[in-house]
């Protein structure tokens, strides 16, 4: 019995690994290295070896054979991190029920998709690929690195980023399963309610395992376990802070319920995703440790986001909550150090402050900031190279490198990225396979009842 | 021209012995036992297995199995001769995948709406792993006999349905009940990484997830079961679970796990459940392996690639229509001329990778042969008409006849667990067979006699193949007039469909013109063929980004005409049509 479970639960362990990633060897040479933790290096160079940053200074000499990127007058920056993206996936919202932590994205990593290469168009080289926020506890996420070129899912993984989960509280829950399926969740209560109902269970649930492996301990035990749940067991993992939670949200009422809700169950690791009314409870979030990533200006777009300010972010920076900007939109993606700059003009925000929301804040929200998200010797080589400064309205991506390798050269750019190409598709058509990165993905494959047809006689 | 009687009498009896027997593969009505079981193939190309071939050779079959083969071979007195002169025989095909003879479950219209799409009944949300696919086999389903008719013998059927439909069945293409074709029962553990329509597990990403859950559920049930059998003193009763015993025969490595693994990342998505619950797997009609060759070598799973192949590229497909005829000649020195545009330049560009694309499923037969990977073929979603077609494209790819020949018979007979049985033709094997005039690879062979467990199918050849499903008579001596305007009615599900087609001469052929339906405006016939009475078109419709193509088939008789359209796989629909009168 006892071996059962060890090999039941040892295959956690096992997922994903032994995937072979590329990693080059490169110099970047005399360019304005903006390192986010460090200040900036003037005309300096940064060595990488086995994709790591070996060394950063001026007038390193080049090891033989090496590559060189001549980066004089362009800005060498850490490479962009989108906290909230939904590329690189086949299926977003496993929209049947309102608690589905057991659904993992890693399990539907999709390298092909065009968009991979476009947001590396725009600096980016990490992302969170995230389920949608068609349920109250969604799927699992997973933090990939752009490893553009690669046939296999497994490559495209941040081998060891911690796991990630989606949240969602508000309008899209209610409506997907209140409105579209007439179950609980209806009202924001509900949403409460499932969550809380959802983390009882898995606290029985654990107790109940606790129980039976103790009670095996005693010789001559004869008993029944209790009975496997894949969902009680990720739970489980939520509540014993082996998860981060990543919680979509808008208004400040739901946020300090989702504050409140974690507090009872001792949830440490939160990110408030768009969080739009975060400044309303700004030295709230800072003062349990809640982070928040959000949009810069976007808003208006349903009932719940109406309440909304430019000044947000700014705002949830100078409070001390650890804030980065996102996209969750494969066109934004391309542009995230644009909406960096836009906390300048509104919250007069550092160009550090400003980068530092694409950069390490959304590192430190996945975990990852040991990693990535600054130039600093012993981090993983993934770098932007800009002409013009990042933040400037001029500011041209020109080189995007992951783990050393260019995996971006906006001069050797071809017309047709593509890795697959559909033996069936018209010729007229081949070039718009992506047309679906310009919507909005977070409610795809949910079904509900959009307001609009509440209005409409007709509608079934 | 081979001669095209074969028989050869031996006694006065043959005649009436040969009317016997044939008069019960005619599905007659009276159950008359056959004669004689006893076959003797004469003066046949013995393939025997790959690469080793015996010249004009006698094979001798009796009461279902081969019991003789080589070179003087006595003839027994009963045996029923046949003359295979210059004819090349081979173990009969085994298809590793298939719904051959499998009745597709009616379309539930109207289904109730379920109360709580998360928590679904295991039939709504497809778990019925304890479906046994004897239950929907339809031993006089015409599928059998397409599939036998150009060689397969063999096949592993399985239900249909989603993520667990049920349990395969190894069958014979050959018997008259689901039982009598039964060679091997509850042969593997069907799944495919479909979801539930608008039910839990409704994604990809949940399928896998409750993939997951139920293995670890039924490993800890199977567990605990035995633990009650060796002493169930102090313990509560286990209750029992038709879905969770299901994967017991497959926790035990008594039977794989049969996926269906056509996509690319399919491929991988299986192989990581596979190494995370250690299931032996089978992964079937495989069409993008080649990126995941070696991986899936390194996995030690067993591999049925697909006999489906994508169309192949159309090499005159200048923008319009590009005919051969002397106008367009004389046109074409001036296009030469003329510099191709940026926009020329790009669908260049996007042709040939289209191009390559396809040539990539055409080689991946090779690819898998030279990493070393063995691998049978299975037909799920191939026409059998197109089958040895594709088996040609694979072999112009790179394919060696003999690895092709492998494929469908020693491998899949290894990796289905009968190699002592069947793949060969050798003594004591099962007498499947398939003859065929020319070797079998040839463009021009006609498959000629079919063995299945030492019952003798015989096929009529024409002179010319013709379609299958064909309505009325086709006559290639008559001749008919299809110039002028047509109105065509065509029966799909979602009730008929009006349309029009023009035919116009054009040098010896035809061209034409269709529009109606979908069209939203009158399209160019890509071909159109009229031989005797026998009329074929095909036309593109473009429709959700895809280009996808129709294919008419019809007999033509006065200003009428009958057939089928087929679309892709979408399947056939009848059509017929009416000449318009001229004005």
């Amino acid at each position: 019995m006892k071996k059962l479970f060890v090999l039941l639960f040892s295959s956690f362990i096992l997922l994903g690994a032994m995937a072979q990633v590329d990693k080059g060897n490169l110099l970047i040479k005399n360019g304005t290295v903006i390192t986010i933790t460090k200040g900036n290096l003037e005309q300096t160079d940064v060595l990488i070896k086995d994709g790591k940053i070996a060394q950063i200074g001026k007038n390193i000499t080049a090891p033989a054979g090496i590559k060189i990127v001549d980066a004089s007058g362009h800005f060498v920056m850490p490479g962009i991190i989108d906290a909230h993206s939904h590329i690189a996936l086949d299926g977003i919202n496993e929209g049947t029920n309102p608690i589905t932590p057991e659904v993992n994205e890693s399990d539907v990593i999709n390298p092909f998709q065009i968009g991979i290469y476009r947001a590396l168009g725009g600096g980016i080289t990490t992302v969170h690929a995230m389920h949608g926020s068609a349920n109250a506890i969604g799927g699992q996420c997973e933090t990939i690195k752009l490893r553009y070129g690669t046939f296999d899912p497994e490559v495209l993984k941040m081998d060891g980023a911690p796991r990630t989960i989606k949240f969602a509280l508000g309008e899209n829950p209610t409506r997907s399963h209140g409105e579209g399926s007439g179950i609980v969740p209806r009202t924001r209560m509900g949403v409460e309610f499932v969550i809380r109902q959802a983390f009882t269970e898995a606290k029985e649930y654990s107790e109940k395992w606790n129980q039976y492996n103790k009670a095996k301990l005693v010789k001559g035990f004869r008993g029944a376990p209790p009975t496997y749940s894949y969902r009680h067991e990720v739970l489980s993992d939520i509540l014993n802070d082996k998860i981060i939670v990543h919680c979509h949200s808008y208004r400040a009422d739901e946020i300090y319920m989702m504050l409140k809700v974690c507090k009872d169950f001792g949830i440490k690791r939160i990110v408030f995703q768009h969080v739009n009314e975060g400044f309303k409870v700004a030295p709230e979030l800072a003062a349990q440790g809640a982070m928040a990533s959000v949009f810069s200006d976007w808003w208006a777009y349903k009932f719940e986001v109406y309440y909304s300010t430019a000044y947000n972010a700014a705002i949830l920076a100078k409070n001390g909550v650890v804030t980065s900007i996102n996209s969750d939109d494969g066109e934004m993606m391309r542009h995230l150090y644009h909406e960096a700059g836009k906390t300048q003009k509104y919250g007069g925000l550092s160009d550090e402050e400003a980068l530092a929301l694409i950069t390490i804040n959304p590192a430190k929200q996945l975990g990852i900031e040991n990693r990535v998200g600054s130039l600093e010797v012993g981090k993983e080589a993934d770098i932007a190279i800009f002409k013009n400064h990042p933040l400037s309205i001029y500011g041209v991506p020109m080189f995007t490198i992951v783990d050393g390798v260019v995996r971006f050269d906006r001069e050797k750019d071809p017309d047709d990225m593509r890795l697959v190409v559909d033996p069936k598709q018209a010729i007229e058509t081949a070039t718009f396979r992506d047309k679906l990165s310009d919507q909005d993905h977070c409610m795809e494959g949910a079904e509900f009842i959009l307001d609009s047809e509440l209005f409409n006689a007709n509608k079934k | 021209m081979v001669e095209r009687r074969f028989i050869q009498r031996i006694t006065g009896g043959v005649l009436a012995l040969l009317v016997c027997s044939f008069s019960l593969f005619a599905q007659d009505e009276k159950e008359l036992k056959p004669v004689t079981r006893t076959y003797a193939i004469t003066n046949v190309n013995v393939v025997q297995a790959p690469g080793k071939k015996v010249d004009m050779a006698t094979v001798l079959i009796k009461d279902g199995l081969i019991t003789a083969v080589g070179k003087g071979v006595a003839i027994p007195a009963d045996a029923i001769v046949i003359k295979a002169d210059s004819m090349y025989v081979y173990a009969g095909f085994i298809d590793g995948l298939s719904r051959v003879g499998v009745t597709k479950p009616k379309e539930e219209v109207g289904r109730d709406r379920v109360k709580d799409p998360g928590n679904p009944a295991p039939e709504r949300a497809g778990i019925t792993p304890q479906n046994d696919v004897r239950g929907s086999l339809n031993a006089s389903d015409k599928s059998i006999e397409d599939l036998r008719n150009i060689g397969f013998t063999v096949a592993q059927v399985v239900p249909y349905g989603n993520l667990l439909p049920g349990q395969g069945s190894i069958v014979l293409l050959s018997g008259k009940s689901a039982d009598q074709m039964v060679l091997v029962s509850n042969s593997s553990l069907y799944s495919e990484l479909s979801g539930a329509n608008g039910v839990y597990p409704n994604t990809t990403m949940a399928v896998i997830a409750k993939w997951r859950e139920l293995y670890r559920q039924a490993s800890q049930a199977k567990s605990y079961q035995s633990l009650y059998a060796s002493n169930r003193v102090g313990l509560e009763r286990p209750g029992s679970d038709r879905v969770l015993e299901a994967f017991y025969p497959v926790i035990d490595q008594r039977i794989p796990v049969l996926f269906k693994s056509e996509k690319m990342l399919d491929a991988h998505r299986i192989l990581t459940l596979k190494s995370d619950l250690g299931f032996s797997l089978i992964m079937a009609d495989v069409k993008e392996g080649w990126p995941v060759a070696n991986k899936i070598k390194a996995s030690g799973a067993k591999v049925f690639l697909s006999l489906d192949l994508p169309e192949e590229a159309k090499k005159d497909d200048k923008k319009s229509g590009g005919k051969s005829d002397k106008k367009a000649d004389s046109t074409k020195a001036k296009e030469v001329a003329k510099p191709k545009t940026a926009a020329d330049l790009e669908r260049d560009a996007l042709e040939k990778r289209k191009s390559e694309a396809i040539a990539n499923y055409t080689t991946q037969a090779s690819v898998f042969n030279k990493a070393g990977v063995s691998f049978g073929f299975s037909s799920l979603s191939a026409k059998p008409k197109d089958i040895p077609a594709n088996l040609r494209r694979m072999i112009a790819a790179g394919l060696s006849e003999d690895a092709a020949l492998a494929a469908l018979t020693t491998t899949p007979a290894q990796l289905l667990g009968l190699s002592d049985r069947m793949g060969t033709v050798e003594n004591g094997k099962m007498a499947n067979l398939v003859i065929s005039d020319k070797s079998y690879f040839n463009e021009k062979a006609k498959v000629r006699y079919v063995f299945v467990d030492g019952v003798m199918y015989k096929l009529e050849v024409k002179e010319e193949n013709l379609p299958a499903g064909q309505a009325g008579k086709s006559d290639p001596n008559a001749k008919v007039e299809i110039e002028g305007s047509w109105s065509t009615v065509t029966q799909t599900p979602q009730g008929s469909n009006d349309g029009k087609v023009t035919f116009k001469k054009d040098g010896s052929g035809y061209k034409g013109t269709v529009s109606g339906g979908r069209l939203p405006a009158p399209a160019d016939l890509t071909s159109v063929t009229l031989e005797g009475n026998k009329l074929s078109y095909s036309y593109s419709l473009s429709f959700g980004g895809n280009s996808i193509k129709v294919d008419v088939e019809a007999t033509v008789e006065g200003d009428s005409f009958k057939g089928n359209a087929s679309i892709g796989l979408r399947g056939s629909f009848s059509i017929e049509g009416t000449k318009n009168p001229k004005n």
